[in-house]
């Protein structure tokens, strides 16, 4: 039997945990485990359906762009994080807007 | 019996993501974190796409796990003076509870039917062909989705000028 269908229901429940903690959460860590937790799910879903369609190859291509820029995201919103810490004292992502200028 | 280990290893990978979510203490979150991206790896590996599971386990897993755990080391003491309002995360396993019962019944057999429109194709090729050859705009896409990144990080600190 298939097991695509299994997988993807998997997929959609770890996107749902994901979009979950961004939803709930103000401080700009959490919001970074969701992302990733999202980008995990994403990368699952294409190596999936490549594998269904006999694709691996492309699908592991571009799982590698997703993890380059994964990591650039991740770098840059630590980075903004530890620069809203230092200026304003907190990781509240609504606090953000006091960095502009 | 294939099947039965990726299914474990997807629910493994579901059940430590509530966990990083839910977890008071955002150390424990990113370990958590470190661990949904080794299950994944497995799940890569067991695939059959050992580039994208090696890629993951040591990005995915080491770099980003330690570029976390560093910045949680800088505002953990401030975090745990002004601790967020658990409430909202303790609901979560009730709503994915909810989510996982909802979507049972309506979830595989949309996923199947979506199953049905593959076009399966030859499958050839390497993965040294298919990321310098045919895929090349993505490598250039990558090269300037890094130097975004060190601009930004670039931008955000600011060599402090001397007065």
């Amino acid at each position: 039997m298939n097991s695509f269908p299994m997988e993807w229901y998997f997929t959609a429940l770890m996107m749902f945990v994901g979009f979950y903690c961004m939803l709930a959460s103000r401080s700009i860590v959490r919001q970074l485990i969701g992302l990733e937790i999202i980008s995990k799910g994403a990368m699952l879903a294409l190596l999936s359906a490549g594998a269904l369609a006999n694709n691996l190859v492309f699908a592991q291509a571009l799982v590698l762009t997703l993890i380059v820029i994964e990591v650039v995201v991740v770098g840059a919103g630590l980075a903004l994080l530890v620069k809203n810490f230092r200026v304003n004292g907190t990781t509240d992502i609504w606090k953000l807007d006091s960095l502009k200028g | 019996m294939t099947n039965d280990y990726r299914t474990l290893l997807y629910a493994l990978a579901v059940f430590f993501s509530l966990w990083a979510v839910i977890s008071r203490k955002l150390l424990i979150s990113a370990i958590m974190l470190a661990l949904v991206s080794v299950l994944v790896s497995l799940i890569f590996f067991d695939f059959g796409a050992p580039w994208a599971g090696v890629f993951e386990l040591s990005v995915c897993a080491g770099l980003i796990t330690v570029l976390f755990v560093s910045a949680v080391s800088l505002i953990r003491a401030e975090e745990e003076k002004h601790p967020e309002s658990r409430a909202r995360f303790y609901a979560l396993p009730l709503a994915a509870a909810i989510f996982a019962i909802a979507g049972w019944f309506y979830l595989p057999q949309f996923f199947a039917e979506i199953a049905g429109w593959t076009r399966p194709s030859t499958g050839g090729g390497t993965i040294g062909l298919a990321l310098w050859d045919m895929r090349r705009p993505d490598l250039l896409g990558q090269v300037l989705m890094l130097a975004a990144g060190v601009f930004v990080i670039k931008s955000i600190f600011p060599r402090r000028s001397e007065k």
